[in-house]
């Protein structure tokens, strides 16, 4: 493979976006948390709940501010390497990114500095208006985030103008692009699960290590209860947006599921070795009619393969098909987790009694953020060859620069990144790895200094 | 060290006045938003 600019600034655009989705994956999750523990201490007083928002709150502070900085240097790629695309696509999509800043950023913006040191000056009840603000911000942000991306993948309400350019002809079809219900609630539902995820690890962890105190066993049960409802319904959510894959896009259903031929009663391959070459599949483990079945509602359903397809306009099989695998192989495991935990906590003395599920938990901890990288290479990689699904090919969007350019940038990002991203996300296990603890009654030291935890760790 | 990350008043500690407290809240709030503003205008000024 010949690394020209358009696969260097490919390769530059996943490294970057695939560490920056990191941090909202899991900020829109703890931010609803947040709000939701600060809303539970109000009613109930219940220390614990304040406990463990003290010490969420510090991990969301430094997660919000990685995320933002990781955010900014995509938005400079739109126009460093991808200049045609802004060319082009800038009069639709460059609003719907203002959007974002001017209704999301803006009001987490404003409230976030209220939330974090304003709760004695304040008071309880505005702090609880400013966190709940932020947690409305982060939804906000989402959904502009996933109205511009789901337009990318099924363009509506637009029109072309002579010199090539794109502009919008109706705003509500921009926005409210058919597959996007489907997608919004399928990353909002993965962000409670990456942030359930870790929230039930960290106190899984703290549990193993020092004992059940009442915080981390809060703090598992309240992530045992979000995954149970959120990992089954997202298999739903996920399942529905499928459907309109197969509708909008469905070259990248047949890459999805290694589809081949058009046929009726399309198998499921459950492992396969999809080669574009010989047009194929090397292997597969198949389970007969279900394919059909799974995508279209029956078996006897016919179902486009890629074959269908020119193959200049066919993503790439492989990678696809795999991260597909893993993305729904790991909500199968959090739906087993889920239901592992309700048992324990329906029939048994609880979760936090049982050091196997305690170490599932903490096995599980990264598991939602690799489900979401994993799902977002489903959805990149499975719009190729385009950028704009049917409109504008990724080869066509690229800037006109050269591979030297793109290359020592993208070496820089990855210099850059490993040092400051492997500083911040260890100071951030380090913090999760001290885990929620309830203050003794008689603690008179403020808790919540994220430096003065981060020597706490240091010296432990 | 004084808590970067401002903790609850305590049980029985008095609020300060209603007034006071709005303040606060508008102040705060205006000084993020301001912040934001500043940091966005900076960042597009790298732009020209």
């Amino acid at each position: 493979m010949e690394l020209d600019a358009l696969i260097l600034s490919r390769l530059q655009f996943a490294f970057t976006i695939a560490f920056h989705i990191i941090f909202p994956s899991f900020t829109i999750g703890l931010a609803s948390y947040l709000a939701v523990l600060e809303g539970l201490w109000l009613v109930t007083r219940n220390e614990a709940f304040k406990a463990l928002y003290l010490f969420w709150v510090k991990v969301f502070a430094i997660s919000f501010g990685m995320g933002v900085v990781s955010g900014v240097v995509l938005s400079y790629q739109l126009g460093t390497n991808w200049s045609v695309f802004s060319q082009v696509a800038s009069p639709v999509i460059g609003p719907l990114l203002a959007f974002e800043v001017l209704t999301a950023f803006f009001l987490e913006a404003s409230f976030l500095g209220v939330m974090l040191f304003g709760w004695k000056k304040v008071g309880p009840r505005l702090h609880f208006a400013a966190t709940t603000l932020v947690a409305i911000g982060t939804l906000i942000s989402a959904f502009w985030i996933l109205s511009a991306n789901s337009w990318m993948q099924h363009p509506t309400g637009f029109e072309t103008l002579p010199d090539g350019t794109l502009r919008a002809a109706d705003w509500w079809k921009v926005i409210f692009s058919p597959t996007f219900p489907e997608r919004f609630a399928h990353m909002v539902l993965a962000a409670y699960l990456t942030t359930a995820l870790v929230v039930g690890a960290a106190s899984a962890w703290r549990i193993l290590k020092r004992g059940a105190d009442e915080a981390p066993c809060l703090g598992l049960r309240m992530a045992i209860g979000m995954f149970a409802i959120a990992a089954p319904l997202q298999l739903v959510v996920g399942d529905l947006s499928g459907k309109e894959v197969m509708r909008v896009q469905p070259a990248k259903l047949a890459a999805i599921e290694a589809f081949w031929e058009t046929r009726t009663e399309q198998p499921f391959h459950i492992a396969a070795w999809p080669d574009r070459a010989t047009e194929g599949n090397r292997f597969e483990i198949s389970v007969p009619k279900l394919g059909s079945l799974i995508t279209a509602g029956s078996a006897a359903a016919e179902v486009k393969g890629l074959k269908a397809f020119a193959p200049q306009d066919r993503p790439p099989v492989f990678i696809v098909f795999w991260s597909f695998r893993v993305m729904v192989g790991l909500g199968l495991l959090m739906i087993a987790l889920g239901a592992w935990g309700g048992w324990l906590m329906w029939r048994t003395r609880g979760p936090e009694y049982s050091r196997p599920f305690l170490w599932a938990a903490v096995a599980m901890g990264p598991a939602g953020f690799v489900a979401v990288i994993a799902g977002w290479i489903v959805a990149e990689v499975g719009r190729q060859p385009y950028v704009i699904y049917g409109v504008l090919r990724t080869a066509d969007a690229v800037s006109p620069v050269g591979p030297g350019q793109v290359s020592a940038s993208l070496l820089a990002f990855m210099i850059i990144y490993a040092v400051v991203f492997s500083v911040g996300a260890l100071y951030i296990l380090r913090l999760i790895g001290e885990g929620p603890e309830t203050p003794p009654e008689d603690a008179d030291e403020p808790p919540g200094n994220p430096l003065a935890a981060g020597t706490k760790g240091v010296r432990a | 060290m004084r808590a970067i990350i401002e903790p609850p008043p305590e049980a029985g500690e008095p609020l300060a006045p209603l007034w006071k407290r709005l303040a606060w809240f508008g102040g705060l709030s205006l000084t993020g938003a301001l912040s934001c503003a500043v940091i966005a205008y900076a960042l597009k000024s790298l732009l020209r």
